[in-house]
């Protein structure tokens, strides 16, 4: 038994629901979202591997309205994950210096948002062409 | 004089950088393309909205998966968003201290691993 009895400030069991740690739980919980997409994906790979039938009773699920509600809302978390994710980019990344100067954080993330947006509007529009072309 | 030597063992290596590793790829991959992945598998594709109907049937998306690019594409995608999630429901479940370490290791990274094994097994199964 150690004799050091360092002092615990008492903290309530909920402090994560409430601000300012709030903003970094709602933040973590982008991460759910994020696995809930490869689950769902994942699901598809074993109906593909079932065969034909299977992969039908995948293709009516994802038509339903309820899938649609659910990605939906993936759709938003993952949004709020590719903001949080670039706010907290300047500070994860090497100190950024151009031309002797340090670049701003707030630049990093901008510079960061466009390319996601560069990056996503990019992949839909190559894959709608594949589809107009073929 | 007198000589004194210690021993110390080899540092102990920590193995959290790989994990930190499958986290940040995930995570930079979901922020980079996540949103239209989204759009194209989850409405577009089921809904048959700007793409052809065809490209949802079972033998378009056979080959897709029975291709080397396809099957990179599905194990990339799928396991590391898989461990981007199980890092950041890890550390949160820890802040929150909603159990043991090494049970929420097992719901967090036991998972992620199972499943990413049954990606590997199953785009293997699925054949070339």
């Amino acid at each position: 038994m150690s004799e050091r009895r360092p002092f615990h400030r008492p903290q309530p069991r909920d402090w994560w629901a409430r601000p300012p740690y709030l903003a970094y739980t709602l933040r973590e919980l982008s991460g759910v979202a994020v696995a809930l997409y490869a689950a769902i994906l994942l699901a598809g790979l074993v109906c593909l591997w079932r065969g034909p039938e299977a992969f039908g009773v995948y293709r009516r699920v994802l038509a339903s309205d309820w899938s649609l509600l659910v990605h939906l809302g993936l759709l938003a978390g993952v949004l709020w994950h590719v903001v949080t994710w670039f706010q907290i980019l300047p500070k994860t990344m090497p100190k950024l210096i151009l031309r002797g100067q340090p670049v701003p954080p707030r630049q990093v993330t901008t510079i960061a948002l466009l390319l996601a947006l560069v990056c996503s509007t990019g992949l839909l529009v190559v894959v709608i062409a594949i589809g107009a072309l073929s | 004089m007198t000589h004194i030597t210690i021993h110390r063992g080899a540092p102990k290596r920590s193995i959290a950088p790989v994990f930190w590793l499958l986290f940040g790829a995930g995570g930079m991959l979901s922020a980079l393309f996540g949103p239209a992945l989204i759009i194209l598998t989850g409405i577009m594709l089921p809904r048959g909205w700007g793409l052809p109907a065809s490209f949802f049937d079972y033998p378009h998306v056979l080959a897709f998966a029975r291709h080397p690019l396809g099957k990179l594409l599905l194990l990339a995608v799928i396991a590391l968003f898989l461990w981007h999630g199980a890092e950041r429901i890890f550390l949160t479940l820890k802040d929150m201290r909603a159990g043991t370490l090494s049970v929420l290791r097992m719901l967090t990274y036991g998972v992620a691993a199972v499943l990413t094994l049954a990606t590997i097994a199953l785009l293997l199964a699925i054949g070339f």
